[in-house]
């Protein structure tokens, strides 16, 4: 049971095989290659972004008040929009990478982008809501109106961003 | 060069083999399934499309196992791609095996097997690998575990959450041949 020496009388049995399916293609390589690293990229960024993220809400409880102006409030917002330009990049490396033609999306990677649906335009709408609420907060008015609805859509963005986190590393 | 002078190509050596040859095995139905163990997740790549041949002469038999790398699926489409891509599964599409038996092993319970496997554009010699036979009518149904690693085939671990997976790949093996 050796493996024999010379290659001479060996079957050649994956003459079966359709030829585009056994020839080598440089240029789908390429393009796998090139979108392993940009997804990579949004891998690492995506992480990165929870961290502000969890920042950003953990202030908003000291955000509110009656006062016209606080520095928690404005640590608040800053937090706010570092969360935001980190997102948006992130979100550019997972929409930039290159697809592959003839793949469906199948298993967790479906539900991290249908996830995308809900806290994709609740990071649009959250900051213009913040921004409203801050503006009214600091004209010392109640938060009123639309802009009451910063918090809830705040809450569900970040869920949904969690969800997302949690849908492509916890096996469930 | 164009498809039909491609294919006499690949066909002509094989046809003139198989007349000097005293018999020959065909791959009936073939699964081959890969595991990858990470801290979070356990995860297997199955593919059915294994295609094989064994051409015996003068007492040994010579095989030929061939499935393509994209061919497996891991029920997630998203790891399955980037499995092509760490593997250079579109610039070496194909994984083959070859490896030399007695003719005289179809009748055996149990055999170990010296197998060379081609795969990401490098080649690894496993020696010795226990596959058990079960004879199932004029059919032999051989399965087994090939002990693969990652870098046996120089392949930089693929990571989640920036913790790279586990250098062992083991890839089960179960292949129903029969006489042609």
């Amino acid at each position: 049971m050796r493996l024999p020496a010379a290659r001479q009388n060996r079957p050649s049995g994956i003459s079966s095989f359709p030829v585009a399916e056994s020839q080598a293609n440089a240029r789908e390589q390429a393009l796998l290659d090139k979108r392993t690293r940009m997804l990579k990229i949004h891998q690492r960024m995506g992480l990165i972004t929870a961290v502000p993220l969890l920042a950003t809400v953990i202030s908003s409880a000291g955000a509110g008040g009656k006062s016209t102006s606080t520095s928690s409030r404005d640590l608040h917002a800053a937090l706010g929009g570092v969360t935001a330009g980190l997102y948006f990049t992130t979100a550019y490396f997972a929409i930039r990478a290159p697809k592959i033609t003839g793949t469906q999306t199948r298993g967790p990677t479906r539900v991290h982008k249908a996830l995308a649906w809900i806290h994709g335009p609740g990071m649009i709408l959250t900051p213009i809501l913040g921004e409203l609420a801050f503006d009214e907060k600091s004209k010392g008015e109640k938060v009123h109106g639309i802009a009451s609805a910063h918090g809830p859509v705040a809450i569900v963005t970040a869920g949904a961003f969690g969800a997302a986190l949690l849908s492509v590393s916890v096996k469930f | 060069m164009n498809l039909r002078t491609l294919a006499l190509c690949w066909f002509l050596p094989l046809s003139t083999f198989a007349s000097a040859a005293d018999s020959q095995w065909v791959l009936q139905q073939g699964t081959l399934t890969y595991h990858v163990s990470h801290r979070l997740h356990e995860s297997e790549g199955v593919s059915h499309e294994v295609r094989g041949k064994g051409i015996c002469h003068a007492g040994q038999c010579d095989f030929l196992i061939a499935v393509p790398v994209k061919s497996f699926d891991s029920g997630d489409s998203n790891r399955d791609l980037h499995m092509l891509q760490v593997t250079r599964g579109a610039q070496f599409p194909m994984v083959t095996v070859r490896t030399r038996l007695p003719e005289s092993a179809s009748t055996s319970a149990a055999i170990q097997a010296d197998l060379e496997i081609q795969f990401a554009g490098q080649t690894a010699q496993y020696k010795q690998v226990p596959f058990q036979l079960i004879t199932q009518g004029n059919q032999i149904r051989i399965t087994g575990t090939v002990p693969a690693t990652l870098t046996d085939f120089k392949i930089d671990p693929p990571s989640l959450l920036t913790i790279p997976v586990k250098n062992e790949i083991p890839v089960r093996v179960d292949l129903t041949w029969k006489p042609q």
